[in-house]
């Protein structure tokens, strides 16, 4: 369990951020200098908040009312450092033990090799960490953190410093041993893919705000914000003009057409005509209509549109199609209104190589609309 | 020995007083110096920078001006050293303790110089893991900051210990040319150029380029290992 609301103003930066997370990996993400690492290091304690709280476990580290600012010393927390920070001139088992130095002799050499067994580090406990490889170096690091059974685990970016194949590989080792360690684990991230595959929790940041926090699923399949929905790397977020918002859906002017949205059962967006929004098209849910069937039922649901592809992008199992609707004015995303993704064996079947006009439909379950900034 | 045969009873004596003192200074220095290094790396106080100043001052001044100031300072009617007289009976001028305390003075910044750059490029990350571990501030500095810096520290000990052992302006003001009390190798040498005994100072001189060159050789060899 943790509590975090903390306050600190430094030259040209404001961190101002409060989020709680329970016994799970909770991520922090968001761009470089978003405040995500001056949260960690205010967590450990070496730098005191402006103001603020911290409680992890019914323990107050920090409470500025109160005027209680814990030491690191006195924190009893697991902090994997970015680029790992290992003891040069210790081994790794000696680097293993540093956080053992409490503890009677025997209990100290056993939690070590349970520790250094845990980690497959057996066979390199009397290695010094500068003949270790990345991916070693990782596993000391994780392995000196949580020797002394700590009550938090703070990881700050805890596998960019290693090469793209390594790290893939290591996410899920990682993944697994956090989850086993049923604590709380905060994690820093500026990868989406880690912080999607590591975190049970996700809290965005932003210019040293939090701009959404809840379980992962929830963050990454309704973000609250068009903010949001780019940070967290959603395609197809442009902007239309409300006509009209109904209980069950909303209608938006864009690019020439109207456009239908479902609006939220459980939060229904509602403005006045006119005003600008932001909605988001997931481009695995936009349609190419076969020009040798029949056409489907014209309705407004379908959001029907005509257009050209101005360019198509090879992923190797997939396509990812640029596509401008025949409408005046400026495209919506500067060259293009649409990314479209389609199976290569969809792109072969309908020859998309070579014909480049076509009528799409958007049902309108695809279109999500952004209700915040 | 190197006595009899070879060398004349007063170089003997001069070359043992200058090992003796030289290798006292170095020891005071690193006591003094070492905690000087890590708190004018580590910490913001006020009046930091003015210790900084008085610490590499014997860099920068002539060592009789060093000297001048120690006798302000340590002389039988000083700021210290005259009360220190009126409760002792005993001053500090003139002894070898004096030549020693010359020596350490103006072998001080070359010590404190390598060391505190050391323990300033020391990865601030890795104190901060000790911390976390729980390692109060004092463990760190002897478990991770120091260790860690030791190269720069060895270094700058080896410099202090040359340089005490080449001594000469200050330690003249404040302990004098006494044969056989306070006549260090650098004061025999100019004592015998002057007094025309060109073979007392010709071996002198060959003695301590000689431990001067062995010393610098001995440490870089060490150094390498550590």
């Amino acid at each position: 369990m943790i509590e975090v609301a903390l306050r600190k103003t430094l030259p040209g930066f404001t961190l101002d951020v409060a989020w709680a997370a329970g016994d799970e990996v909770v991520t922090l993400f968001g761009p470089s200098g978003a405040g995500k690492s001056l949260t960690l290091q205010c967590l450990a304690g070496f730098t005191r908040p402006d103001a603020g709280r911290v409680v992890v476990n019914g323990r107050v580290f920090d409470d500025s009312a109160a005027g209680i600012h814990l030491p690191p010393q006195a924190r009893h927390l697991g902090y994997v450092f970015q680029g790992y920070a290992l003891f040069p001139h210790l081994t790794v088992a000696e680097n293993v033990a540093f956080g053992l130095r409490g503890h009677p002799g025997a209990g100290r050499r056993r939690r070590t090799a349970e520790v250094l067994t845990q980690l497959a580090l057996g066979d390199l406990a009397g290695r010094f960490p500068r003949e270790l490889s990345g991916g070693q170096q990782q596993r000391v690091a994780l392995g000196r953190a949580i020797a002394p059974d700590p009550a938090v685990l703070l990881l700050d970016e805890p596998l960019s410093a290693l090469d793209a194949p390594l790290r893939r590989q290591l996410r899920e080792e990682l993944r697994a041993l956090v989850v086993g360690l049923q604590r709380t684990v905060v994690l820093v991230t500026h990868d989406l893919g880690e912080a999607y595959q590591l975190g049970d929790r996700l809290v965005l940041y932003e210019a040293g705000r939090v701009v959404q926090a809840g379980p992962k699923a929830e963050v990454l399949g309704r973000p609250a914000s068009e903010t949001v929905a780019r940070l967290i790397g959603l395609r197809n977020v442009v902007r239309g003009t409300v006509v009209k918002t109904a209980p069950d859906r909303v209608e938006i002017a864009w690019r020439g057409h109207t456009v239908e949205a479902v609006n939220s059962p459980t939060a229904p967006f509602q403005t006045a005509p006119g005003t600008s929004v932001a909605f988001v098209v997931r481009p695995e849910h936009v349609r190419l209509i076969r020009k040798d069937r029949v056409s489907p039922d014209p309705g407004p649901r379908m959001n029907l549109l005509r257009g050209e592809i101005v360019e198509a992008i090879d992923h190797g199992t997939s396509w990812t199609l640029l596509f401008r609707i025949a409408a005046p004015g400026p495209p919506s995303q500067g060259a293009y209104d649409l990314e479209i993704e389609v199976p290569h064996l969809v792109y072969e079947i309908l020859d998309i190589g070579r014909d480049r006009e076509w009528e799409v439909s958007m049902h309108r379950g695809a279109l999500q609309v952004l209700a915040g900034v | 020995m190197l006595q009899s045969a070879l060398m004349p009873e007063a170089a003997t004596s001069a070359l043992w007083l200058s090992v003796r003192v030289s290798v006292l200074a170095t020891l005071a220095d690193a006591l003094v110096g070492i905690p000087l290094a890590y708190v004018l790396a580590k910490r913001r106080f006020w009046g930091r920078q003015m210790l900084d100043v008085a610490v590499m001052l014997p860099l920068v001044l002539p060592p009789t001006v060093t000297g001048y100031y120690l006798i302000v300072l340590l002389g039988r009617r000083g700021w210290l050293g005259g009360p220190l007289y009126a409760l002792t009976g005993w001053s500090l001028p003139f002894t070898w303790y004096a030549a020693v305390v010359a020596a350490a003075v103006m072998a001080l910044p070359l010590l404190v110089r390598p060391a505190r750059a050391a323990i300033e490029s020391v990865n601030p990350d890795l104190e901060r893991a000790a911390f976390v571990l729980g390692r109060s501030e004092w463990r760190t500095a002897l478990e991770v900051t120091l260790p860690l810096a030791r190269r720069g520290i060895v270094a700058g000990l080896v410099l202090a210990f040359a340089r005490a052992l080449g001594e000469f302006g200050a330690t003249l003001m404040l302990a004098g040319n006494i044969p056989g009390r306070t006549t260090t190798v650098p004061l025999a040498i100019y004592t015998a150029v002057s007094t025309g005994e060109t073979d007392e100072a010709r071996i002198l001189v060959l003695v301590l380029t000689t431990l001067s060159c062995a010393v610098v050789l001995l440490a870089s060899r060490w150094g390498s290992r550590l």
